[in-house]
């Protein structure tokens, strides 16, 4: 079973078969929701990542809810430090952006990392949170009818006397960078009616993801009106892989 | 939820599946999902160790936890089937 699963997708990797679920047991992470006279479901584990070092020792893991969304491996390693290999560049007079995602390609149902880097033009600022409304906060939005959740965290941003304006509100200057996660659309593997509330069909293919960053530039004398600078990053969305084939018992 | 209520839902979908699927409905998938998930568990905490193991790869090799540790470590993914 095993050894016909690893030819047909071409996986190097070992894959481990732990019949009896001794070793998910011994994990703790037997899922003992599933009935024992459950033919094709008992023995199963609760899903999950875990990276360990060479010492024993879990450094991270990784359990989702819900097993139509997964990270992608390219959210993972930008997590890790990997740089966005997807990026459209903003320019504007006050300020220079980077946008990223953190690949360039994806199945339904992934999450991707986001990345933005904002720096500005000396003598220049933008603003953080929290703010009054007469101001505009700092912030970057995704829009495209293929993503769901979407989220990202901006630094702490410094409270800053502003002379001008005779108000201490928070600010940036210089280099800001903040990562965020975007969920692409979870697409039902086929066609049922019963899986329409929960995802329709997305067609594999090539997309542009739409964004909008939203800032407000100052600077010690001048104070320009919110802008919104408008982006868009290709993701190309992949066809769903076929079941692999079975060799006959 | 009760045991009993989860063994029904997970029983009845099947049978359903086995009758070729047509008259399931979004809640009852909603219901399947939610069972099996019901109290989900995630193992070892980060900063404990894992149990030692050992088990046959795809070729039939006996694979241990430190035979397959690299000198950065291990990522082990537990999936719930290579079948369905």
């Amino acid at each position: 079973m095993l050894a016909a699963f690893g030819d047909a997708y071409g996986i190097q990797f070992p894959l481990l078969s732990d019949a009896g679920s001794k070793v998910i047991r011994a994990f703790g992470i037997f899922n003992t929701n599933i009935p024992e006279d459950h033919k094709m479901m008992y023995g199963i584990p609760f899903p999950g990542d875990f990276l360990i070092g060479p010492d024993g020792i879990v450094r991270d893991k990784l359990f989702l809810p819900s097993y139509e969304h997964r990270a992608s491996a390219t959210a993972i390693a930008m997590r890790n430090g990997a740089a966005g290999a997807n990026a459209v560049e903003i320019e504007s007079g006050a300020l220079s952006a980077t946008v990223s995602l953190s690949g360039a390609r994806c199945f339904p149902g992934q999450e991707l990392a986001t990345g933005l880097v904002i720096r500005l033009k000396p003598g220049w600022h933008v603003y953080g949170k929290p703010l009054p409304s007469s101001y505009r906060a700092t912030e970057l939005i995704f829009e495209s009818p293929i993503i769901g959740e979407q989220s990202m965290e901006l630094p702490a941003a410094k409270p800053m006397l502003l002379q001008a304006l005779g108000e201490t509100l928070p600010v940036y200057d210089g280099e800001v960078r903040a990562t965020g996660k975007l969920e692409i659309k979870w697409s039902p593997p086929m066609p049922a009616k019963f899986l329409e509330p929960f995802g329709k069909a997305i067609a594999p293919g090539p997309y542009k993801i739409a964004g909008r960053l939203r800032f407000q530039p100052c600077s010690d004398t001048v104070c320009e009106p919110p802008q919104e600078i408008g982006f868009e990053l290709p993701l190309e969305i992949e066809a769903g892989v076929p079941p692999a084939p079975r060799k006959p018992a | 939820m009760e045991a009993q209520e989860k063994a029904d839902i997970l029983h009845g979908i099947i049978r359903k599946f086995g009758a070729g699927g047509k008259d399931i409905t979004s809640e009852e998938w909603g219901r399947f999902v939610a069972a099996q998930n019901d109290g989900y568990r995630t193992g070892p905490e980060i900063g404990a160790r894992v149990p030692d193991f050992a088990l046959p790869d795809q070729h039939g090799k006996v694979r241990t936890l430190k035979d397959l540790s690299g000198p950065n470590g291990l990522l082990l993914v537990f999936s719930r089937s290579a079948d369905w």
